[in-house]
């Protein structure tokens, strides 16, 4: 008795298993920066309700997409959080170059926990240390593949905190999982962009990199060569429109 | 070679595993010997509860770790005012989830061990004069030692793999909690970081094969010494 | 030595109730004897302390093991014990002088002195070249002897052995008996002796306990109990017959005869090759004795023996024909003698009347030699208090 309800639960999770493509052929895959998931959500469920068409999104930092991307991984479109990742996807002609458009801009900051009353000019010569307390640690994606950490690099070496700041770095797997950190209160400070730091109210920002610290932030969209078709093409230019700037803009994104 | 980041990785990944498993190992004998010789309330739930690192995805203990154990956590908190020791972010915490996740490995191995140790012999340690604790330190405890042996470097070689745990509970701190499975994770996601994964990637895979003869080896060893007991 | 071992104990194991309320000298080897799952185990591990009883008393003399009213229970590595297991389990981890040093060492640290010592147990039983080895090298009858050893060695103020020869083949026990023999004779320490070996019982027992379906059924002196009429179903392999004790007086190279002088009589038997003044043990089939009412000169019976008669009967007899004559001889011996009931009226035999038992030396061989060496044997006469429970 048991062994057969079993047995058709099985079956029945197997069922949907392997549909076939046919079957999703009104879904689009977009890879994106992890920065952008709340406001490429909401953008998503507007294009259903114009389109009908369902758009997956996979949020994650722009490093690990492109690696997968790289793979083989079914993504129709690609948003990475800064230039090095895309060109990395063009040198390899994973994308479609036409395509290829600088949608969004967004700031650096630094943040602290809400409950934490620190406060700094972030100019060159800062002192991080005052922020971190003798033994705090701050939180940002890898500085090693990670746009946001590797802008954090930029913006601290440019001030010349990044010596000492190296030594209490905790690097995350995206700029999602640093604020987080953050926000628990785990890490005595971060960076994050500032379009992160106004979803939560658990941090605050303490300070904001000057633009002349590092490379503008910018969010450059293209379609992925492998998945080239009509409905991705639609995506990208849905994203251009005024509802799609207008949703951006709401989560703090600088529009080009 | 190998850099100073892989060397650090390399290094850190022994360390850890090391502490994780001597650390647990008074514990693991103690669940051991509750589960295999006595009978109370919320035995059962005892023994799910050490089970559950098997059975749960990593991240999921991870998590756990980082809600109780963090600074912000209930006891974390307090050993951070009480004592100032803080597990998140340091190679303390990494130890901790190293532990966590190969524990129960370690708890079946023992139990099974102390399972089979002849509760005669005891008996007849007793009527030689041994107390109870005494009858345990002499005969029960060399008596379980091939499980013991056994259980450790099974633990070990777990411990040295973790990767769900260790990054969401005391994330990748370089020099701290980068341990092989983190390095080796950062690299594959770092442009021309291939190379250097694979290096890593052959040393974790030696390191197993040696934890998993040396098991092998000792355990041999030391049922010789018994007589096959 | 006034020293006695009560106990007074009721044990529930399932299915099995047990139950006893002995009185038994604290000297000697007192064996418990009877079928598997009698019961014998189960009186011996209650006073090991395996178990508790139910309710009761266990008092070694003037120590007390358990007092169920008084709240006593004394943990078993209190009691000062010695115990021989019949699957030896010597700890395999370590080294044969390790073991026999595992209970002595303990007994340092509580200050139980060392009146066993070391090197006269290793003499004693042969252990020399064992030391160094590891148990599991070991044959069955070398674990054993360790075992004893071992045992001893703990300074024990009571050697419990439960069954320890039953899983040696014959030629192994033949070869551990006369060790538990010199065990016995030469340390000072009572014995409990768990055994469904009648053998082994007539060879090596003081004392006796005879235990059935959970009850004892008799207990008391070894040459008492079995003379003891409801004994004889559980020694229903064993005939009836007497068990005397003597010591090896003289040999006649002459005739190849032994003189052993007993309890006020002498025997002459087949020679047997033991020194002069060796403690032996006779048992006489009680078929091979016959009565005769006065002494008879003109006949070749060598031992003629007198004494009075103590009781008559029939039963526990084999043969309608038989009867069962108890006789008085010695201060401290009785002979069983079967006859034929024709014979008992022909010679109208009566309790009181003076006769003379006749028993051929040529029956008393090897065979019905059971060796034994030890003053043991002579103090066990003394008359003992048997409490039992009857069924």
């Amino acid at each position: 008795m048991l062994a057969r309800a079993l047995f058709a639960a099985c079956v029945l999770l197997m069922s949907s298993f392997t549909a076939p493509p046919a079957a999703r052929a009104q879904e689009i895959t977009v890879f994106a920066a992890a920065s952008l998931q709340n406001a490429l959500e909401e953008i998503g469920t507007v294009y259903k309700q114009r389109t009908g068409h369902n758009a997956k999104y996979s949020f994650a930092a722009s490093s690990a997409l492109a690696r997968q991307i790289e793979q083989g991984a079914p993504a129709a479109v690609f948003a990475s959080a800064d230039e090095q990742w895309m060109d990395y996807l063009q040198q390899r002609k994973l994308i479609v170059d036409a395509t290829r458009k600088q949608l969004l801009g967004n700031s650096l900051v630094l943040v602290v926990p809400a409950g934490s009353k620190a406060q700094v000019d972030l100019k060159p010569g800062f002192d991080f240390a005052t922020v971190l307390g003798s033994d705090g640690r701050w939180v940002t994606g890898d500085p090693g593949n990670v746009p946001v950490g590797r802008y954090a690099q930029e913006a601290l070496t440019s001030l010349g905190a990044w010596d000492f700041a190296q030594t209490r770095l905790v690097r995350a797997e995206n700029v999602r999982v640093a604020l987080a950190f953050v926000e628990r209160g785990e890490a005595a400070a971060g960076i994050v962009y500032s379009t992160d730091a106004a979803l939560t109210q658990k941090v605050r920002v303490a300070g904001t990199f000057p633009a002349s610290s590092h490379k503008p932030v910018t969010y450059p969209f293209a379609v992925v060569a492998q998945h080239d078709d009509p409905t991705a093409r639609e995506f990208l230019a849905f994203l251009e429109k005024d509802e799609a700037k207008a949703i951006f803009r709401k989560y703090g994104f600088v529009v080009h | 070679m190998l850099t100073s980041v892989e060397l650090n990785a390399l290094r850190l990944s022994l360390q850890i595993a090391l502490v994780a498993v001597i650390a647990s190992l008074p514990f693991a004998v103690a669940v051991a010997w509750l589960l295999a010789r006595r009978t109370f309330v919320g035995k059962t739930l005892l023994d799910a509860i050490v089970f559950l690192p098997l059975v749960l995805p990593p991240v999921v203990i991870g998590y756990f770790l980082l809600v109780l154990l963090g600074t912000k956590g209930p006891i974390g908190g307090w050993l951070y005012e009480t004592f100032g020791v803080r597990l998140i972010f340091t190679r303390w915490g990494a130890a901790v989830a190293a532990a966590v996740m190969s524990f129960p490995l370690m708890v079946r191995s023992i139990r099974l061990a102390l399972e089979a140790v002849d509760r005669g012999l005891e008996f007849a340690a007793r009527t030689l004069g041994a107390s109870r604790f005494d009858v345990f330190f002499s005969v029960t405890l060399p008596l379980m030692l091939p499980g013991i042996v056994t259980g450790s470097i099974v633990a070990f070689a777990t411990a040295l793999g973790d990767f769900g745990a260790t990054i969401t509970f005391v994330g990748n701190v370089e020099g701290e909690t980068q341990t092989l499975s983190l390095a080796i994770y950062s690299l594959t996601q770092t442009p021309d970081g291939d190379a250097a994964a694979l290096r890593l990637v052959v040393i974790s895979l030696v390191l197993a094969l040696g934890a998993l003869f040396v098991s092998e080896m000792l355990a041999r060893r030391v049922r010789r010494m018994l007589g096959r007991a | 030595m006034s020293e006695r071992l009560r106990i007074d104990a009721a044990k529930q194991l399932g299915a099995f109730a047990f139950a006893c309320d002995l009185d038994l000298p604290l000297s000697g080897l007192t064996a418990i004897f009877g079928a598997s799952g009698a019961g014998k185990s189960t009186l011996i591990n209650l006073v090991a302390g395996l178990y508790q009883p139910d309710r009761g008393r266990i008092v070694v003399g003037s120590t007390v093991f358990f007092d169920a009213a008084g709240g006593i229970r004394l943990p078993v590595e209190r009691r000062g014990l010695g115990y021989v297991f019949q699957d030896a389990r010597l700890f395999p981890h370590l080294s044969v002088r390790s073991n026999l040093d595992y209970g002595r060492r303990r007994a340092n640290r509580r200050g139980d002195g060392a009146a066993v010592a070391f090197d006269a147990v290793v003499e004693l039983l042969a252990l020399g070249a064992l030391l160094e080895r590891r148990p599991h090298t070991l044959s069955g009858g070398e674990k054993q002897r360790v075992a004893l050893g071992r045992a001893l060695l703990a300074q024990p103020r009571l050697l419990l052995m439960d069954e320890p020869l039953a899983s040696l083949d014959a030629a192994r026990k033949a070869e551990i008996l006369p060790y538990v023999e010199r065990l016995r004779d030469e340390f000072a320490i009572p014995i409990l002796y768990v055994s469904h070996s009648l053998d082994e019982v007539l060879r090596l027992a003081t004392a006796l306990v005879l235990v059935d379906a959970g009850r004892v059924v008799t207990a008391g002196s070894i040459s008492d109990v079995l003379l003891d009429e409801s004994v004889r179903p559980f020694l229903a392999a064993a005939e009836p017959g007497s068990l005397v004790f003597g010591v090896v007086e003289s040999h006649d190279d002459r005739y190849q005869l032994s003189t052993l002088a007993c309890d006020q009589f002498q025997l002459r038997v087949p020679r047997i090759d033991l020194a002069v003044g060796t403690e032996v043990r006779l048992r006489i089939p009680a078929r091979e004795v016959a009565l005769a009412l006065a002494r008879p000169s003109d006949v070749s019976i060598t031992n003629r023996i007198e004494g009075s008669i103590e009781s008559l009967g029939t039963q526990g007899v084999g043969h309608a024909a038989h009867a069962l004559v108890k006789v008085r001889v010695g201060a401290s011996t009785t002979l069983v003698v079967t006859i034929t009931r024709e014979s008992v009226e022909r010679l109208a035999l009566v309790p009181g009347l003076r006769v003379w038992c006749l028993i051929k030396s040529v029956v008393l061989d090897a065979g019905a030699l059971v060796l034994a060496r030890g003053r043991a044997a002579q103090r066990v006469s003394a008359q003992m208090p048997a409490n039992d429970a009857r069924a």
